[in-house]
């Protein structure tokens, strides 16, 4: 026994919705571990485009480039960042100028960098948990 | 029901998802995964596809580009969710929606959506003249227009004078609407008017110059038919 597993199931953080992966995955914990894998994988390049939008100062880019992070949050169980990122969407919309987005961008900034840890630790706690089911 | 798809998605995590249901499904082949629409734009120049998973917002040209640029028009399912889509969803025929994620009893939904049945209607009663749906439209083709029809999966490729039209029919459905005086079976894939053979050449039925195959199996027939119109001294 350990902090991530009653032996059968696998015992998430508990930021993560375990309704909503269960939902998505059932019990298939090796295919939820190639999702986090995957997840990671595109991580990068996905905040990359985030933080070049923010830098040039471009609203419209920045809109998109959250919007195409958002889903990722949602196959990881993490709704609030999900949803966290489509206030962000609704702001820009709504913004006028790019400075009233700045306090907003701080928080989401925030929340991208947890959750990208968040996210490797549980992949690194799946991965242990299938190999000891194996 | 099996239906042929491609999946144009940029999310990975996303597309391999959408691959995993399909498979589930036991309904759906993927034939493809294309992340920006001009590879999708290309495969599909080439293919026909029964349904189009589509996600809008990629870089470069967005889904309803790909939509614009294509010569027929499959089933579409979005697998993005903006109000904003909502009139260009209803112009270009869209089924469903998926939101990302979605569950998999959410993509069995959207797939009971998917009729292929009557994607595509034909109309004859007897006359000298067909409806087809194709592009969108009710396209009128007058029976004595057709050289030949070419099946192609789910789809058949209507060849006319200087003009191909696909449309979403099954070549053994056209067969039973289209005069059987006029058209003449040649082999699985096509159904050739009578009329626009120019010669037969071994195995080849030749119409403006280009040659099509006569199967084994329908070859008595086809050479029966000669046979009444041939003159012989």
């Amino acid at each position: 026994m350990n902090n991530y597993s009653n032996g059968k199931s696998f015992i998430f953080n508990a930021e993560i919705s375990v309704q909503s992966i269960s939902d998505l995955y059932g019990d298939d914990y090796t295919y939820v571990e190639e999702v986090f894998e995957t997840v990671l994988k595109e991580y990068e390049l996905l905040t990359n485009n985030i933080n070049s939008a923010y830098t040039s100062r471009d609203i419209l880019a920045l809109k998109a480039a959250v919007h195409k992070i958002k889903p990722i949050f949602g196959f990881v169980g993490l709704l609030t960042v999900q949803q966290q990122c489509q206030q962000f969407e609704d702001t820009c919309h709504s913004a006028s100028t790019f400075d009233l987005l700045e306090n907003d961008f701080g928080s989401l900034k925030n929340s991208l960098t947890k959750s990208k840890s968040l996210i490797e630790d549980e992949k690194k706690k799946l991965e242990l948990f299938n190999n000891q089911r194996a | 029901m099996s239906l042929a798809c491609i999946i144009v998605e940029d999310l990975q995590v996303a597309a391999n998802y959408l691959e995993k249901c399909c498979e589930k499904s036991g309904q759906v082949v993927v034939k493809g995964h294309f992340v920006n629409v001009p590879d999708a734009l290309a495969y599909l120049n080439e293919n026909t596809v029964d349904l189009i998973f589509l996600d809008v917002e990629m870089p470069g040209a967005n889904g309803f580009e790909l939509l614009d640029q294509i010569a027929f028009s499959p089933k579409v399912i979005l697998t993005t969710a903006k109000k904003e889509y909502a009139y260009n969803a209803f112009q270009y025929n869209v089924s469903d929606y998926l939101m990302k994620p979605f569950t998999y009893q959410r993509f069995m939904e959207a797939l009971q959506k998917i009729q292929p049945s009557q994607e595509t209607v034909s109309i004859n009663n007897g006359s000298d003249h067909i409806y087809i749906k194709a592009d969108g439209k009710l396209i009128r083709l007058n029976n004595d227009s057709i050289l030949y029809i070419e099946s192609m999966g789910n789809y058949v490729n209507i060849y006319t004078e200087g003009k191909k039209i696909i449309a979403y029919l099954t070549l053994k459905g056209l067969e039973t609407q289209l005069p059987a005086n006029e058209f003449i079976k040649i082999h699985q894939s096509y159904l050739v008017s009578f009329s626009k053979i120019n010669s037969i050449e071994g195995n080849l039925v030749n119409i403006k110059n280009k040659p099509l195959p006569i199967s084994r199996h329908y070859r008595d027939s086809v050479m029966q038919v000669i046979e009444q119109r041939l003159l012989k001294r």
